[in-house]
């Protein structure tokens, strides 16, 4: 990821003002990998939504509108079971996660334009953060490529996957535990995102700390867990720069 | 549940997910936050992803916690070759043949 961004001469699939209005071919390459994983879980949602008190075209509507596969998720399957009121807070408390990742994206945000701003939260899923929370910091151009190349082609495939599981997803077999592929594939980016001493220590306590709390309704775990862990981590950065006498403002500065 | 129900429901959650996901965002990003914050936010990544993934394993549809031997061995290839290999498509096949495996060894 360290060269530059390689750009493919093909239609314009970014609003305007991204840059030359052409699609960042790396960002493909990058996310693609982290699709495949993602395919058994489109399947659940699908099955789900075949299954649902909802109608099916609106609980299918909810990979256009939603975009967050835990929500849709628990629309579709309390819909008509919970009252209205339930049903939209359990889905909104499974992603409640992804208010870190709008925070700790916010400083990137800083050298973007408004509109780029408003529209990028959309996309904001594990894998968008993921791979943009990896990628060394280039220009806000090629940085806001990336990241909406990545947020349309997951936006498309996650579409393909929910409405694929729909039709062919009850008869995947449920031997073959596709269910477990996501977190088997979040396992490797968090091993491979540990290249500094504080990350080791945030992911160690998140890990623990989810364990414990793993029983808490709504999966209310991975936020406590996940709290812990970005706590730790603040700990072991204050100490590092205490340790080693350094003042490492710059690395903030894209 | 009727068409129209349904589709404000709906409509509610994205708004709502929209929002979770913008706010913090559309706030912080014009100011400068202190440096211990900044570099709290740095390990948002490890933390949250560590979370998630422990909670998917363990976490029981009654509200238990259970952890099944074939999972956890492939959580560890996973990370093993994750570590060894950088590479995350090798890390998932092993995953998925370490799970495969222990599921009929065990």
């Amino acid at each position: 990821m360290d060269e530059p961004p390689r750009s493919a001469p093909m239609s314009a699939s970014v609003p305007p003002g991204g840059g030359p209005g052409r699609i960042d071919r790396r960002a493909i390459v990058d996310g693609f990998p982290l699709f495949v994983p993602a395919v058994p879980f489109g399947f659940v949602v699908g099955v789900a939504v075949v299954e649902s008190e909802m109608p099916a075209v609106v609980g299918w509507s909810t990979s256009l509108t939603i975009f967050a596969g835990a929500s849709q998720l628990a629309t579709v399957t309390l819909a008509g079971v919970a009252t209205l009121w339930a049903v939209a807070v359990a889905a909104l408390v499974v992603n409640s996660r992804h208010v870190m990742y709008s925070a700790a994206l916010a400083p990137t945000f800083r050298h973007q334009p408004t509109w780029f701003r408003w529209v990028a939260p959309f996309f904001l899923i594990d894998q968008v953060f993921a791979l943009v929370a990896l990628r060394p910091d280039g220009s806000p151009a090629s940085f806001r490529r990336y990241y909406l190349t990545l947020g349309v082609f997951f936006y498309l495939m996650w579409l393909a996957a929910v409405s694929l599981g729909m039709v062919v997803g009850p008869a995947i077999p449920t031997g073959w535990r596709l269910d477990v592929a996501p977190a088997v594939m979040f396992t490797g980016m968090v091993v491979i995102s540990l290249t500094r001493s504080p990350a080791v220590v945030a992911a160690v306590v998140a890990a623990a700390v989810a364990f414990l709390a793993a029983g808490l309704p709504d999966r209310l775990g991975i936020l406590v867990g996940a709290g812990a862990g970005v706590l730790a981590g603040a700990v072991a950065e204050a100490r590092l720069v205490n340790d080693r006498a350094i003042t490492d403002e710059q690395e903030f500065t894209p | 549940m009727n068409m129209s129900t349904a589709f404000v429901l709906t409509i509610v959650i994205a708004l709502g997910t929209y929002l979770l996901r913008a706010v913090p965002a559309l706030l912080l990003a014009d100011r400068e936050l202190p440096v211990p914050v900044q570099r709290a936010l740095r390990n948002v990544g490890p933390a949250v992803l560590a979370a998630l993934v422990v909670v998917s394993v363990a976490s029981t549809a009654d509200g238990g916690i259970e952890v099944e031997v074939a999972e956890v061995a492939a959580l560890v290839a996973a990370g093993v070759v994750a570590w060894w290999r950088r590479n995350l498509i090798w890390s998932l096949l092993a995953g998925m043949a370490a799970l495969w495996v222990t599921l009929v060894l065990v």
